[in-house]
């Protein structure tokens, strides 16, 4: 009974510390104190620091902040600027017009940066304009580019991926080969319901584009070749196995350093706005790790992982029911929470539950990325609802409204994943060895 | 509270946590005395942790640049020894160093939901967050250097394949001893390089918990001294 009460006040402490606004990374210490506390004599604050110093220097996480300041490097100079408009030249003559310019914006954006926010954020500033100033309508400017921008973090490189990856001990550059099918497939899928949203709909339609001529394309797209060369550099060294994923993530840092530089963008204030934008991002992320991995050794001294495990076996659920139950959990715990912390948060738990069932770990990692971006634009807490409520003005639930076909699709892509596998499992399993992985 | 060893004549925790505690109450109720007090050193404060956050960054291209010499020295196949080892003492710093940098502007995460429902959740929810908050910090900070200490009288050495010059650990080891001592120490530092010892790598984990603590701290001080919160917020 009073292991019952004892869980029973760890579980309270977890959600009165989080819902009452401590900053996650130290919400989660305090909790996992009070469990050391209450499950276990071992003396709480020596077991903490050896288990935050070797989860902080860790060389697997020095990928993070490498991929961050790509991404930021990308944002703050000119360089996506340019990327958006040489994109949006092949895109005119589609069914649906330029508003696959949000899509595709989102999926090559996504290639160079680890963030959801990020992307909408860089995509969004762009597009929106334009798009208005054609007279395209504005339920589908929003929407698609709510749902898109979740491409930010399922195309690699993805921090939630890296996240995922530390917290359960498997390779990154396995997750990130495992997102870019999956990946595709959604971006897919987005561009068929514009597509269907054009012959279908009875709304207004801007007009076509007048033509362009195949030299002004190219000399429009003149930035997009080298971007796309820096994404296959940074994606094709880790799948051929010439570099770990912290590698690719510098080469990464020196190509888009590189290619600013050649553009004219690159001065000391972008340079240094971009170098301490990366230092706080990962820093945010590295400080809510450490709260992880406390957690999740205090998790192990209260026995609530293997009891639910344990609860979870005994209900023999198949795989399918019980990624059907996962998914709807997330759902919910998403509503509330940002994508990064559910994921740490949870790992403790989940990880031996779905390693008993005998699910993947790294097929689980793209279905988790999923959904939690799905929960990303679902209210009341979507962390894209939010960026696209400062960048437009509307209301979050218009916006929430906007959103809701696309969750339709995502979550139709969560089927697509169980359904078929493969898409996800299949290109991890055929990488050349790597470098020292 | 077993190891608690006393300093000054009082346990450490009093220290610790029950001096600030009982100074917030006193910025909670004399508002004006303690503003008075405070503001001559929120400005330095605020340049300690703007200065620990560049810090920070340096060390982030440190890590750029020994993921490079070590792809560098593959391609030419020579070897870097220890230079995984080597980008996770760096991360270790960039992440410490940036704990209190990003702190003060905003950059750490928290569940705002409840905070931001009306005016007086906003100010109370986060006063109480806000110590609860400090308290576990200054856990952390205690509990970082405690760590660091042991591992400097236990002379734990890296695992890894990874050495660093004898002079930078004595270099390091003036801040720790008396001026008498120094010239002792020296004398005893031999010019050749040794497994680093783990203490050293750790030092940026003491340092960063501690400022750490420092700056939520203050910050509560600030929001009791100003009704309101001094935390810039980010875009993103």
């Amino acid at each position: 009974m009073t292991e019952i009460y004892a869980t029973g006040v760890f579980l309270f402490v977890l959600f009165a510390l989080l819902g009452g606004s401590v900053w996650i990374g130290l919400a989660l210490m305090g909790v996992a104190w009070v469990g050391m506390e209450l499950f276990t004599s071992r003396p709480a604050g020596d077991a903490m620091i050896t288990t935050i110093w070797t989860g902080a220097s860790s060389w697997t996480l020095t990928a993070l902040p490498l991929f961050i300041w790509m991404g930021e490097i990308l944002y703050r100079t000119r360089l996506s600027q340019d990327m958006f408009r040489g994109l949006a030249p092949w895109m005119r003559y589609l069914p649906g017009g330029l508003l696959h310019t949000n899509i595709a914006g989102c999926t090559i954006f996504a290639a160079v940066s680890g963030s959801s926010a990020a992307t909408l954020n860089m995509v969004g500033k762009m597009s929106i304009p334009e798009l208005r100033a054609r007279g395209y309508p504005e339920f589908m400017i929003i929407g698609t580019l709510a749902g898109a921008a979740t491409l930010g973090l399922m195309i690699p490189p993805s921090l939630t991926l890296i996240v995922y990856g530390v917290t359960v001990n498997e390779s990154i550059t396995k997750l990130f080969m495992a997102g870019i099918f999956p990946g595709l497939v959604l971006s897919g899928l987005f561009m068929t319901y514009i597509v269907f949203w054009h012959f279908f709909s009875k709304g207004q339609k801007p007009d076509p584009e007048p033509p362009m001529s195949l030299g002004k394309r190219f000399a429009e797209s003149r930035f997009l070749i080298p971007l796309f060369v820096l994404v296959f550099l940074v994606i094709g060294s880790m799948y051929m196995g010439y570099a770990t994923a912290t590698e690719a993530a510098a080469v990464g840092v020196i190509g888009a350093l590189a290619l600013s530089a050649a553009q004219g963008s690159l001065t000391w204030e972008t340079f240094s706005q971009s170098l301490m934008g990366a230092t706080r991002t990962s820093a945010m992320i590295a400080f809510i790790l450490m709260g992880a991995a406390f957690l999740s050794l205090s998790m192990g001294f209260t026995g609530l992982p293997r009891a639910l495990a344990e609860f979870i076996d005994g209900l023999n659920l198949s795989p399918i029911a019980l990624i059907a139950v996962l998914t709807l959990f997330y759902l919910i715990l998403g509503m509330f929470m940002d994508g990064l912390s559910s994921v740490v948060l949870t790992m403790a738990i989940v990880e031996p539950m779905i390693r008993q069932a005998g699910i993947d770990v790294i097929w689980f990692g793209i279905f988790l990325v999923v959904v939690i971006e799905t929960a990303q634009v679902t209210p009341p807490i979507g962390f894209n609802l939010f960026v696209l409520q400062g960048m437009t003005r509307h209301e979050i639930s218009y916006i929430a409204k906007t959103a809701i076909p696309m969750v339709g699709l995502m979550l139709l892509m969560v089927v697509i994943l169980v359904v078929w596998p493969e898409l996800a499992t299949w290109l991890p399993e055929n990488i050349r060895s790597g470098p020292g992985e | 509270m077993r190891d608690w060893q006393p300093f000054l004549g009082l346990p450490l925790w009093v220290w610790l946590f029950v001096f600030p505690t009982l100074f917030a109450f006193f910025c909670l109720l004399q508002r004006d005395r303690a503003a008075r007090l405070l503001r001559p050193i929120w400005k330095t404060l605020d340049r300690i942790y703007l200065g620990c956050g560049v810090v920070a960054a340096c060390f982030m291209v440190l890590i750029l640049l020994l993921i490079v010499g070590q792809m560098v020295a593959r391609w030419s196949s020579m070897t870097f020894p220890g230079s995984t080892e080597y980008a996770g003492y760096a991360m270790a710093a960039t992440s410490f160093f940036a704990l209190a940098y990003t702190l003060t502007r905003g950059g750490h995460i928290r569940v705002s939901i409840f905070l931001n429902l009306n005016k007086f959740t906003r100010l109370w929810m986060d006063i109480a967050a806000m110590l609860i908050a400090a308290w576990t910090a200054t856990y952390f900070a205690r509990y970082a250097v405690k760590t660091n200490i042991f591992s400097k009288m236990l002379n734990d050495r890296t695992q890894g394949q990874d050495y660093v010059p004898e002079w930078l650990l004595s270099f390091f080891a003036m801040f720790a001893t008396w001026p008498t001592e120094w010239a002792k120490l020296w004398a005893e530092t031999g010019s050749e390089w040794v497994y680093t010892p783990v203490w050293l790598p750790q030092l940026p984990m003491s340092i960063g918990t501690i400022l750490l603590a420092i700056a939520i701290w203050d910050y509560l001080f600030r929001l009791l001294v100003n009704r309101e919160s001094s935390i810039g917020g980010e875009t993103l």
